[in-house]
């Protein structure tokens, strides 16, 4: 009935994951997410709040990317032996990646509540629109989102033993997605609620494909979301409550693995925020064009 | 990456605590464990998957049973058929657009709070067809006032000057057809359908 092997005292070995597989997420979403970060600073239509806070988002994820590929190097330099882990100068290089990583991560978070709200408001006080949101209201949220995250990834490094601050770390991922969650259903309640209307006029007809493709939208849009940042924040919150459990050990063992999926959230973000808008699209094909008609004249 | 050392007041005991994953000082002993080592792995992404699943079946839900009191056609929608709505429907087939529209809706609060309490009733009534008398308003209101509305703004919307004074946020869509993911409400701009000949104003607009 209870079969526990002879072996070792740790059953569930740490999984490691190569640094390559780190590395090729790192880079591809680096390039996802520079490529939008210049396509918003290039195009001038662009230069609107709903584009500042989507150019917010690839900015953090660039960060986090940028970290963790710093990150990996380092690891691949101390496996090869050319740095001591337990050295002075490494123990420190090693923080100020983590609390850039943490302040990526904040900032990710803060920036999707952002969009979120701007999505709101331009639903629910469509014309208002221009008088709520303007562009240096989008600038004061920004550079608030922008200091908090920097001020909670120092704070969050310094402090990581503290259960109050991991507490308060979970407590607003929880409370942020929430938020998101609630935005969100009810915009796509008053956008079915509309499109039923107009579909009750006559000659309209009710369109099934189209409320199953918001519910789709709406489904991957947060299913990715928790998917990619909740086995993070378990493991937090695992750290703080059952250390000594084994349940909890094995779960902390996955480490490597929450954070693959973590960081393969920058990688999907683009493709679910920034790619789907045309103008975005079209601003990438004028820039891919422009260099191949340039080589072209070159030829 | 880093351990962090509790010592007992006493001294008597060390409590290691640390969350470094390249060695491991203190083992965690498995003997007698009941369920799977794995359990909260497994639960967790169980749980999750269950989660996201049911979201999705509300929303589809949400969407089939939607407005119960469609075969009460209001006189205003009988007299404003084809003109009535914000949203240019050049390509009837495609009313995806639709779930881009934002009709041009007064900002009265009681205009919201309208539909609100109707989308409550939506959704808890789940098919019931009587209207709930209680209400200040009631659907054949709601839906005379949108499409009142809605055909001011489209009216509206064809005078360039009124066009600038609006002040329309600038997501305008100005593609004709909708292609992929254009016309999905979360995932990009929601715009103003235009009809072709007002791109020009929309453009000077955005230009400005």
């Amino acid at each position: 009935m209870i079969n526990h092997t002879h072996a070792n005292e740790t059953d569930c070995k740490v999984v490691t994951i190569p640094s390559v597989i780190f590395f090729t997420i790192a880079v591809v979403s680096l390039s996802e997410n520079v490529l939008v970060v210049v396509a918003v600073i290039r195009n001038r239509n662009l230069h609107s709040p709903m584009y500042c806070f989507i150019c917010s988002l690839a900015l953090f994820n660039t960060i986090s990317s940028l970290s963790k590929t710093w990150e990996s190097i380092m690891l691949v330099f101390i496996d090869m032996g050319h740095l001591n882990m337990r050295g002075e100068s490494v123990r420190k290089v090693d923080d100020v990646t983590d609390s850039l990583l943490c302040m990526s991560f904040i900032g990710t978070i803060f920036s999707f509540l952002a969009i979120a709200v701007d999505r709101y408001v331009t639903i629910f006080h469509a014309l208002r629109y221009h008088n709520i949101m303007t562009m240096r209201r989008a600038l004061i949220m920004l550079a608030t989102i922008w200091s908090f995250s920097g001020l909670s990834g120092i704070i969050m490094v310094v402090f990581f033993h503290t259960a109050v601050i991991m507490t308060c770390f979970i407590t607003l991922f929880l409370v942020s997605l929430i938020l998101i969650l609630f935005l969100y259903v009810h915009m796509f309640l008053l956008a079915r609620h509309h499109a039923r209307k107009i579909t009750a006029l006559p000659g309209g007809a009710t369109h099934q494909r189209s409320d199953l493709r918001a519910a789709l939208t709406l489904t991957i849009l947060f299913g990715v979301f928790i998917a990619c940042w909740s086995p993070f924040f378990l493991h937090l919150l695992i750290i703080m409550v059952c250390p000594q459990n084994p349940y909890c050990e094995c779960y902390r063992s996955l480490f490597q693995v929450h954070l693959v999926f973590l960081m393969s959230h920058g990688v999907i973000d683009p493709a679910i925020y920034a790619f789907r808008s045309a103008e975005l699209r079209r601003t990438f094909r004028k820039m891919f064009f422009c260099c191949d008609s340039r080589s072209d004249v070159w030829k | 990456k880093r351990r962090y050392q509790l010592s007992d007041p006493s001294g008597a005991a060390h409590y290691v605590w640390e969350y470094e994953y390249y060695d491991d000082d203190e083992p965690v002993s498995f003997e007698g464990l009941r369920a799977h080592r794995y359990s909260i792995v497994i639960g967790f992404w169980v749980g999750l998957a269950v989660f996201v699943i049911f979201m999705f079946f509300v929303l589809t839900l949400l969407t089939k049973t939607g407005s119960p009191h469609q075969e009460n056609p209001d006189p205003y929608e009988k007299a404003h058929r084809h003109t009535s709505c914000a949203v240019d429907i050049s390509n009837p087939q495609d009313l995806e657009n639709l779930a881009c529209s934002r009709p041009r809706l007064d900002e009265s609060r009681s205009l919201i709070h309208c539909f609100l309490q109707e989308e409550q009733q939506a959704g808890a009534g789940l098919g019931s067809g009587k209207a709930n008398t209680g209400n200040e308003c009631n659907l054949r209101d709601c839906s005379g006032f949108l499409l009142q509305e809605a055909q001011k703004g489209q009216r509206s919307m064809q005078d360039a000057s009124v066009l600038t004074h609006f002040d329309i946020p600038n997501f305008v869509n100005l593609e004709n057809s909708f292609t992929l993911g254009d016309d999905d409400l979360l995932l990009c701009e929601p715009p103003i359908t235009l009809d072709s000949k007002s791109h020009t104003y929309s453009n000077h607009h955005i230009n400005s």
